[in-house]
C-alpha cells in the first residue's frame, strides 16, 4: 500500500514537471563572507589578501592606489517548454569584492555585498 | 430542447480557446536579466555632495566596475532587463506538409544599463548618472519590420547625462537630483 502511494506521488510529480527545464551557471569562486570579515582597514597588507583570496580577478590603478577586484556571477535558468509555448527566464547576478591598497601596500577600504544570496530560479517572464 | 445561448456560448467558447491556442503555436517568450533594475526612485536617496559610496553600497550593493578617471573615481552598476518573444508560423503548416517549414518572426532588444556613481577621492558622490542602452520592443509582439522609435520624454532618465563625462567636464552639468529650494 506505501508502495503504491509513493509511486502515485512520484508520478505526480513526474507529470507535473514534465516539460521543466533548470539550468545553473556559475562564473568564479565564492568568497566566504568569514574571510572578508578578517580583512581590517589600515592593518592588512597586500600580501595577506593575496594569501586569503588569492589573485584578484581585475586589478586597477585607481589615484594612486591599487583597486583588487573579486568576482562572482551566477546564473539560473529555467524553462517551461510546452512544445507550442514556451517561457523561459533567466537570471544573472554578481557578488563583487573591491580591495583598495594604498602606496603602502596597506588596505585602506573594502567595498563587498552578495547580491547572488536572493537569486532564485524563475520560469514567468511577464 | 437545445438550449441555443447555451450552445452559442459554448461554441464560442471553443472557438476563442482554439484561435488563442493557434496564435500562441510556436511561441517563445525569453526574459534575462542581469542584476536589479535600478530606477530614479532606487537612487533617489543619493545626495550630491554628502553621501558617501559606502551609503550607495549599503543600499544597492557594490558596484559592478570602479574606474579611474582624471579627477576622481566613477563606480558603475550594470543592469539588464532583456526581453525576446518568437513566434514560428511554420507550426501552421506542420500537419499538412511533409518537410518542417520555419516562417519565424522574432523581437529584441540588446544593451545593457548602467547607473555611474562619480566620487571624490574621500568617496563622497559628485555625480550620478544613468546610461541607456537597451531599446525596449513590445514584449509580446515579434514583429521585426516597425521602425525602431525614439524613447518618449517621460521614458527616458532625468538626466541623460553618463556621470563619467561630469569628470572631463563635458556636457552641461546638472545635480543628479534636484535641489529641495
Amino acid at each position: 500500500m506505501k508502495r503504491g502511494g509513493a509511486l502515485i506521488s512520484f508520478l505526480v510529480v513526474a507529470l507535473l514537471l514534465q516539460g521543466c527545464a533548470f539550468s545553473r551557471g556559475t562564473l568564479g569562486d565564492d568568497v566566504p563572507p568569514e574571510i572578508v570579515e578578517t580583512i581590517q582597514k589600515g592593518t592588512t597588507t597586500k600580501e595577506e589578501v593575496f594569501r586569503l583570496l588569492g589573485a584578484p580577478d581585475r586589478l586597477l590603478p585607481l589615484n594612486g592606489r591599487d583597486l583588487f577586484q573579486y568576482y562572482r556571477y551566477d546564473a539560473k535558468a529555467a524553462s517551461l517548454l510546452l512544445i507550442v509555448l514556451n517561457f523561459t527566464r533567466l537570471s544573472v547576478k554578481s557578488d563583487d569584492l573591491f580591495i583598495i591598497v594604498n602606496r603602502d601596500g596597506i588596505v585602506e577600504d573594502v567595498l563587498s555585498s552578495k547580491r547572488t544570496e536572493n537569486l532564485e530560479f524563475k520560469f514567468w517572464p511577464f | 430542447m437545445t438550449d441555443v445561448p447555451h450552445l452559442w456560448r459554448v461554441s464560442s467558447s471553443i472557438f476563442m480557446a482554439a484561435l488563442l491556442a493557434m496564435s500562441s503555436i510556436g511561441c517563445n517568450v525569453v526574459r534575462m536579466t542581469l542584476n536589479t533594475t535600478l530606477t530614479q526612485d532606487d537612487v533617489a536617496f543619493i545626495v550630491p555632495g554628502t553621501t558617501t559610496l559606502t551609503d550607495v553600497i549599503k543600499k544597492l550593493g557594490s558596484p559592478d566596475s570602479i574606474t579611474d578617471s582624471d579627477t576622481a573615481v566613477v563606480a558603475t552598476y550594470r543592469f539588464l532587463d532583456l526581453r525576446y518573444s518568437r513566434v514560428n508560423f511554420g507550426y501552421l503548416a506542420k500537419p499538412w506538409t511533409p518537410v518542417d517549414p520555419d516562417v519565424i518572426f522574432s523581437r529584441t532588444g540588446l544593451g545593457v544599463d548602467a547607473f555611474e556613481v562619480l566620487c571624490d577621492r574621500k568617496w563622497v558622490v559628485l555625480h550620478t548618472g544613468f546610461q541607456r542602452h537597451l531599446s525596449r520592443p513590445p514584449f509580446l509582439i515579434p514583429y521585426p519590420f516597425q521602425r525602431s522609435r525614439r524613447l518618449l520624454p517621460n521614458e527616458l532618465p532625468p538626466f541623460g547625462l553618463p556621470a563619467i563625462m561630469a569628470a572631463h567636464g563635458s556636457g552641461d552639468i546638472r545635480s543628479s537630483v534636484p535641489s529641495p529650494h
